[in-house]
């Protein structure tokens, strides 16, 4: 990882200080001295079909993890410590992909379906449009609407990087939400409230702000950042089921 | 309908029975003619609740879930009956009760009878 003797020696000083104050200035510092190594171990499991930066996002929960758990006392550098855990996330996010791999290519057909209906007839309607509604344009029953959104929800198979469904001609989220928000920059009032949510890539940032701190429905970030309402809802599950996991293990 | 309606389903504490709760709470709220917006934080709500109640990997025992159905509303209520119980209530983060307060019209977490730790939750449609 290009850490050199020296610098080796200084991590395991400011080590040896975080767990004795728990400072989240030094925090920080100790996780980004290590987003490498996320990154790296991340690489390694890139070969699998998930997309490279949601598994980034979950080597730097492992990263997180890691950090607040290791114990400089015991005889192991952290890079060791560190990888071990990363892995361990790692495995963990491919085992509890779970049903979702495997959701019938119908579902995932319908799915992809009803992320343009959904935005048809959020724009025809005015509104946000029922699941009856939605059936009934989609030609199938409610139930199946209902199978298909929660076998989307799992977003396991569609990347989030790829144009989603009702998105306006393929353009990615990422390249959209290049150009940072004067307003959404300051993060005070959301890393008050949990440190963790700043550990978030922006554009899930600002779409958490947006609907928990703004108050904004889903269907007005969808149209603020021109992407589709399903989109959004995917982006905001994962947000908060990283999150809970990522406060699960800083609380102890 | 002059009687209450109400479903009531009992799943093991683990991850990956909440899908059960889900589909249970977003087909009662797609019959009450909740619109895709309000299905969808229901779901983010849900799973707020329930992994407040059960932790991030889930353990021993089961949810017991009640959803009631009055006019224009979906109430839910979970209780976890696990074998090694603490009689404690759910914990709630600051940052989980911002996002509830913006997912439902109401919500509460709370020790039931018996010591058993559980939420309950109501989403109004809006206007009725």
């Amino acid at each position: 990882m290009g850490i050199d003797g020296a610098q080796r020696q200084e991590l395991r000083q400011k080590f040896v200080q975080f767990a004795d104050t728990r400072d989240p200035a030094l925090r920080d510092e100790l996780i980004e001295a290590h987003l490498g190594l996320a990154e790296y171990l991340a690489r390694r499991f890139s070969n699998r079909g998930e997309p490279l930066d949601d598994l980034v996002q979950v080597a730097s929960v492992g990263l997180l993890k890691a950090v607040d758990r290791f114990d400089p006392e015991r005889a192991v550098e952290f890079s060791t410590y560190a990888t071990h855990t990363i892995v361990g996330e790692l495995k963990r996010h491919f085992r509890d992909k779970g049903w979702a791999v495997r959701a019938p290519r119908r579902m995932q057909e319908l799915y992809l379906r009803l992320g343009k209906i959904v935005s048809s007839l959020s724009q025809e309607l005015g509104r946000s449009p029922t699941i009856p509604e939605l059936a009934t344009e989609a030609q199938v029953s409610e139930e199946e609407v209902l199978e298909a959104l929660e076998a989307g929800r799992a977003y396991r198979f569609a990347s989030l990087d790829a144009p989603s469904p009702g998105d306006e001609e393929g353009d990615s989220l990422a390249s959209q939400l290049g150009d940072e928000d004067p307003q959404m920059v300051d993060a005070e009032h959301r890393a008050a409230l949990s440190p963790l949510i700043t550990r978030l890539p922006q554009r899930e940032q600002r779409i958490l702000h947006l609907r928990f701190f703004e108050g904004l429905t889903q269907s007005e970030i969808a149209a603020r950042l021109g992407i589709s309402q399903m989109h959004v809802s995917r982006l905001l599950a994962r947000s908060l089921a990283q999150l809970r996991s990522a406060a699960d293990d800083s609380d102890g | 309908m002059a009687t209450q309606e109400e479903v009531r389903l009992v799943v093991p504490a683990t991850p990956e029975f909440l899908r059960l709760a889900r589909v249970t709470a977003t087909g009662l709220a797609s019959r009450s003619g909740f619109s895709y917006d309000e299905v969808e934080d229901l779901r983010l709500a849900i799973d707020e609740l329930c992994f407040a109640l059960i932790g991030s990997r889930g353990r021993e025992g089961t949810v017991n879930l009640r959803y009631a159905m009055p006019e224009g509303a979906l109430e839910i209520e979970g209780s976890g009956d696990f074998p090694t119980a603490t009689a404690t209530p759910p914990a709630l983060s600051e940052l989980s009760r911002q996002i509830l307060t913006a997912l439902v019209d109401d919500y509460d977490v709370y020790l039931a009878d018996g010591g058993h730790p559980a939420f309950r939750l109501r989403k109004q449609r809006p206007g009725a």
